[in-house]
């Protein structure tokens, strides 16, 4: 497919035009509003405490969204949260792919032993549901950035490496494959310069739909308060602490809550659009 | 058929032996000394190191995870820290609960999902259609955490209607469940419309239209047949995943069951009861999903010849 039919397609995918519109609006609000926001995430003020949003009526000077039990603005925690939320889900869901990839690959190109050990660790890590697998990770680690994102890498790797598996095993037996091993071409260079770009890909689409996925996954683990430490904010814990607070201050969790709903929602609109613009056995 | 079967079974018994290894490994691989745990702060160097005799901690690993395989055959699941009781009695409690929560959502969800996704798989473009990919494409964006926060405001803070927490009667469960059953009838609700529309789009389905089959005999009978292959995978899946103990849920809802004794046993850093909790959840899914693949190659006989 050359590169004017794909803008073609992504055009005409409802999908992919939504998701991607409102991506672009969620990642400019959080990462550009926080500057035009006189607050700061870990600022409390006991004066300020519980205060119901304001909406505009004080412009961007005022609680936009309302303030917490500690008197610290909504708003601000929401798109700092969202900053964090995002960039682990980044990092996780390309550590993902790598992952995947290159086991996918390993497994499909030789087969035989390594292909059984890494199907059968696959097995094993599809056999313990991910949450309660990161959950006991978690607990017995203990929260800390670092694990965090090696709990969110470790059971979402798997999906990817049996589709690129399965995938390697077929193009493998292809004619032009078979011819470049008898003209002498390395298993590396077959592996990588001829093998590779088949696959990709199927890397992009099972991958642009796991961001949605593992949002929400961090999203869980910090409302058990075993994902980002507080008092950092992020959508999970910001919703566990609301959660205290529903009789009279509604507003601390309806703010998270909507923020998580719509984050995940656009990529998982963009994910779906990914696939029908690459995947060209669908129509649009 | 039963090859297929037994070679499932096979597979699925290595999977667990692996699972094993993990949970074992897990335990001793965390910071800190086991025996320490279970003893009081003051505790001696001297009575630290008769705790480790008697957990067999000065073994090496090997003969620890040989005695650890034996005691979980003996049915020991290990002492929960907290509770100074035997971790299997303490989890077996909880299991009705969860076992309860579990099938009323799959339940529940089924109620919703697949006759949404059947009726928008054969009117494809129709109002039903729409109806249920907004319907689909919300759930699956509503976190369980968030639903479930926004269902106990509605329904037991605004309208009081229905009791916030606990574990009881019908009312109680009436919340856990909507808040579990939605997201996972979203999945449900997509994997039923498109197995329909895959299926009706087959050669034979026009073949057996030219016959003279009509078209509720063609949904009935044979459309629905192949199109819920699918849904059961997916249904097995979550059951699986819900038998584990929904941790979120149950922590939310105040619900006693397997997920809101994990939550607690993180919490007072009970390591053998998160152990055992994590090999229990891996057991139960890894014997409904091969109960699932072995029922669909019953449905599908070409699922066997693999």
């Amino acid at each position: 497919m050359d590169t004017k039919t794909t803008i073609s397609r992504m055009l005409h995918s409802y999908f992919f035009v939504i998701g991607l519109i409102c991506l672009i609006f969620i990642i400019i609000s959080c990462y550009i509003l926080p500057y035009w926001i006189p607050w700061e995430p870990l600022e409390n003020s006991l004066l300020d405490k519980s205060l119901p949003p304001e909406f505009f009526r004080n412009g961007l000077s005022g609680h936009i969204l309302g303030t917490d039990t500690l008197g610290r603005d909504v708003l601000i925690r929401l798109l700092i949260g969202g900053q964090y939320s995002f960039r682990l889900a980044f990092i996780s869901v390309v550590l993902q792919a790598i992952l995947g990839t290159v086991l996918g690959m390993l497994s499909g190109y030789f087969g035989g032993q390594v292909d059984s050990i890494i199907m059968r660790a696959c097995d094993a890590i599809m056999a313990m549901p991910s949450l309660v697998l990161a959950i006991a990770i978690m607990a017995i680690f203990g929260p800390s950035t670092q694990n965090l994102i090696f709990v969110l890498t470790v059971s979402g790797w798997v999906q990817l490496c049996k589709i690129i598996r399965n995938n390697v095993r077929v193009v493998k037996q292809q004619e032009f494959v078979l011819a470049s091993g008898i003209l002498g071409a390395s298993g590396f260079h077959i592996m990588f310069k001829q093998i590779f770009p088949n696959v990709t890909t199927n890397i992009i689409i099972i991958t642009s739909q796991r961001m949605g996925f593992v949002i929400l996954m961090e999203a869980s683990l910090s409302f058990l308060n075993l994902g980002i430490p507080v008092p950092a904010p992020s959508w999970g814990n910001m919703i566990a602490a609301g959660r205290q607070y529903l009789v009279t201050q509604p507003w601390l969790i309806m703010a998270p809550g909507i923020a998580l709903m719509l984050a995940v929602l656009a990529f998982n609109f963009l994910g779906d659009g990914i696939r029908d613009v690459l995947d060209t056995k669908r129509k649009v | 058929m039963l090859a297929y079967s037994i070679r499932r079974f096979w597979q699925s018994l290595l999977v667990l032996i692996i699972v094993t290894m993990c949970a074992f490994l897990l335990v001793r691989l965390a910071p800190g000394n086991p025996a320490r745990l279970i003893l009081p702060d003051e505790a001696t160097e001297e009575q630290v190191r008769l705790m480790e005799i008697k957990l067999g901690l000065d073994k090496p690993l090997p003969v620890q995870y040989w005695n650890y395989i034996m005691d979980l055959l003996r049915g020991d699941l290990g002492t929960s820290i907290v509770y100074k009781q035997p971790a299997s009695r303490i989890i077996f409690a909880r299991v009705p609960n969860t076992v309860l929560l579990a099938l009323s959502t799959i339940f529940v969800g089924c109620m919703l999902a697949i006759p949404l996704g059947v009726i928008a798989g054969t009117h494809r473009g129709s109002p039903v259609d729409l109806f249920s990919m907004l319907f689909a494409l919300l759930g699956q964006s509503m976190s369980t955490m968030w639903l479930g926060v926004l269902l106990i405001w509605v329904f037991a803070v605004r309208l009081r209607m229905l009791p916030a927490m606990g574990t009881g009667g019908w009312e109680y469960l009436v919340l856990p469940v909507l808040s579990m059953a939605y997201p996972m009838s979203a999945t449900t609700t997509r994997i039923a419309r498109s197995g329909m529309v895959d299926t009706l789009s087959e050669d034979y389905v026009v073949a057996l239209y030219a016959k003279g089959v009509s078209r509720m005999e063609m949904y009935s009978k044979y459309a629905l047949r192949n199109a819920m292959i699918p849904v059961s995978t997916m249904l097995g899946l979550n059951l699986g995943i819900f038998l584990a103990g929904s941790v979120v849920t149950e922590t939310i809802f105040g619900w006693a069951g397997m997920g809101q004794l994990m939550n607690q046993s993180v919490l007072t850093r009970d390591y053998p009861m998160v152990q055992s909790l994590l090999l229990i959840s891996a057991i139960m899914f890894t014997v409904i999903n091969l109960i699932v693949d072995i029922i669909n190659s019953f449905i599908d006989p070409r699922l066997s010849i693999n």
